[in-house]
């Protein structure tokens, strides 16, 4: 049994629902809750996701810009190291979700060289009316890049666990992965 | 006086804190005399543990064998209780890649009771520490 613990980092445009995504997950009435603002004013949210058919977990340390990602200099302070990276776009909106692209590769500049499991959520899947990403082409670019795809509505409640919860199992085959060449060096 | 390993859990030594563990690659591997097994950082930097010697040790080679760490720091204490550790050592480590990372630190002014291992950043996500050994003298032996 191990429980691991990452570094989960949150990207997209302004407005497709990141905050609402992380504040959703974390009231979720699970017990190992925690919630802080960091001093910068950065939100903090710390749960404890178990892995599912495994006696495993990981406790995702999720930080929130909190609409602050247009000061690029607080970004990269926030984006240092991460282990996880969460995409975010709104499904009724077509530059938030080709703006991924870009998110991306910011995130993935954090850690040259290592890979940086993800998933992408289209959120607000409850404007169905004003649905402007076709979700088969969103999922036919996530693959492309080696995410795992979503869609959720967090006004809704629907799904908003799914991606946080993949999230976790990426990263424990990460882990599982590295002990396995620990093990083959000596 | 005979220079021995001084960190050894067959000489008495203990690994007693470590900010992560897997139950399959606890911390006492990295004092087991034993490159093969060893202990795994569990995810977010930095990461550390301390040993404790259960004696005062002059300590004037440190030989750590690990995979994948990229800033580490030492701090040493020679109180009889874990605290008071001052800044001894920090180094950069260079990316082996394949095989294990083997720093050979001459120590200046080695005396300690106490070692406390900082990981403070790695190459990846995770980092091993496969084994510590220190060659040195013990200059008490704590009642």
């Amino acid at each position: 049994m191990v429980k691991l613990a990452a570094k989960c980092i949150l990207a997209g445009d302004p407005a497709v629902g990141k905050t609402a995504l992380a504040q959703i997950f974390r009231s979720d009435g699970a017990h190992f809750q925690k919630n802080y603002t960091l001093t910068t004013g950065v939100d903090l949210v710390v749960k404890t996701v178990p892995v599912p058919d495994t006696g495993d977990s990981v406790e995702l340390f999720i930080f929130d810009s909190a609409g602050k990602e247009l000061f690029s200099e607080m970004l990269d302070k926030l984006w240092e190291s991460p282990n996880v990276l969460c995409l975010v776009y709104d499904v009724t909106n077509e530059q938030s979700f080709s703006n991924c692209s870009k998110w991306l590769e910011k995130a993935r500049a954090q850690v040259p060289g290592t890979s940086l499991p993800g998933v992408l959520v289209g959120n607000k899947t409850d404007l169905a009316s004003r649905r402007a990403v076709d979700p088969a082409q969103a999922q036919a670019w996530a693959l492309g890049q080696g995410l795992e795809c979503f869609e959720t509505s967090v006004k809704e409640m629907e799904n908003y666990e799914a991606p946080f919860r993949c999230l976790a199992t990426q990263f424990l085959h990460l882990y599982r992965e590295k002990v396995e060449l620990f093990q083959g060096l000596v | 006086k005979m220079k021995t390993d001084l960190c050894l859990s067959s000489e008495g030594t203990e690994v007693i804190l470590a900010t992560s563990s897997d139950e399959k690659h606890p911390p006492e591997n990295i004092i087991d005399g034993n490159a093969e097994t060893f202990w795994t950082t569990t995810g977010m930097f930095p990461q550390e543990f301390v040993i404790c010697f259960h004696k005062h040790v002059k300590i004037e080679k440190l030989i750590i064998q690990s995979y994948l760490v990229r800033t580490l720091r030492v701090e040493k204490s020679t109180s009889k209780e874990p605290v008071g550790f001052q800044q001894w050592i920090e180094k950069d480590l260079v990316h082996t890649e394949g095989q294990l990372q083997n720093e050979e630190i001459t120590a200046h002014d080695g005396h300690a009771t106490y070692l406390r291992v900082i990981i403070q950043s790695a190459f990846d996500h995770f980092a091993s520490v496969h084994s510590i050994s220190a060659e040195g003298t013990v200059v008490l032996n704590s009642s």
